[in-house]
């Protein structure tokens, strides 16, 4: 059997799901987190494929969480300038009452 | 190829400058145009990433104290992930460098660092429950 403690694993995107996880609050990020550590034991293990497959996977959680969050982010902060804009409509409309 | 790669890391590092300027101005407690988490706005309780924005305000004014106080576990993680960009950008490591890279980054590494978040997540619920 082939020694695979002198080669890299393929990158298991564990930095990038651990920074999702503490900044877009999502389970998606430990989904990413449970594929890093499947692509380590994978490759240590001999399954080159696998570990690959599970690397894959990693990314994708890891994308599906940035989005999702980047997407939250946006739509709250178009929420907040809406809000604004009405509040000073009503206050607006208030002042030209008084 | 080579041009398009530099273009393309030349507007992340300038969006990451202009996002650690508004950071670093504006205090998230006292601004409302900086993104709630939708965990504990659902919830009402604290996942392991609340207090993240504020404590990145913090650290970008050098208060590493308020910084822990608003979450510890970014705070500590950020040398841990910095290793693991260094780590990660190696294209060709020695024997010794992967030796460390598995240790620190292997998969026992991570059944730790998911079971540290959960510790966290469960933890800080437990301990406080002020909204801050």
């Amino acid at each position: 059997m082939e020694n695979f403690n002198n080669q890299k694993p393929p990158k298991s995107w564990l930095v990038e799901s651990i920074l999702v996880t503490l900044f877009c609050c999502l389970p998606f990020g430990i989904a990413g987190i449970v594929n890093a550590s499947r692509v380590e034991s994978r490759f240590y293990a001999g399954d080159i494929d696998g570990a690959n497959r599970a690397s894959a996977e990693a990314k994708k959680w890891t994308m599906v969480s940035f989005f999702i969050g980047i997407a939250i982010a946006i739509i709250y902060f178009i929420l907040v300038i809406a809000g604004v804009a009405s509040a000073f409509k009503i206050a607006g409309a208030a002042n030209a009452y008084s | 190829m080579r041009i398009v790669n530099i273009l393309k890391w030349s507007i992340v590092i300038i969006l990451i400058a202009i996002i650690a300027m508004v950071y670093r101005i504006f205090n998230p407690i006292h601004s409302m145009f900086f993104p709630k988490c939708p965990f504990f706005v659902i919830t009402g309780f604290k996942c392991p990433g609340c207090g993240s924005q504020r404590a990145i305000h913090y650290l970008l004014n050098f208060d590493i104290l308020k910084a822990i106080n608003e979450n510890v576990l970014l705070v500590l993680s950020i040398p841990y992930l910095f290793a693991g960009i260094v780590f990660e950008s190696l294209l060709v490591p020695s024997d010794k460098i992967l030796k460390w890279r598995k240790r620190l980054f292997g998969q026992r590494a991570i059944i730790i660092i998911v079971a540290i978040i959960v510790a966290f997540w469960i933890g800080r619920n437990l301990v406080t429950n002020d909204i801050n």
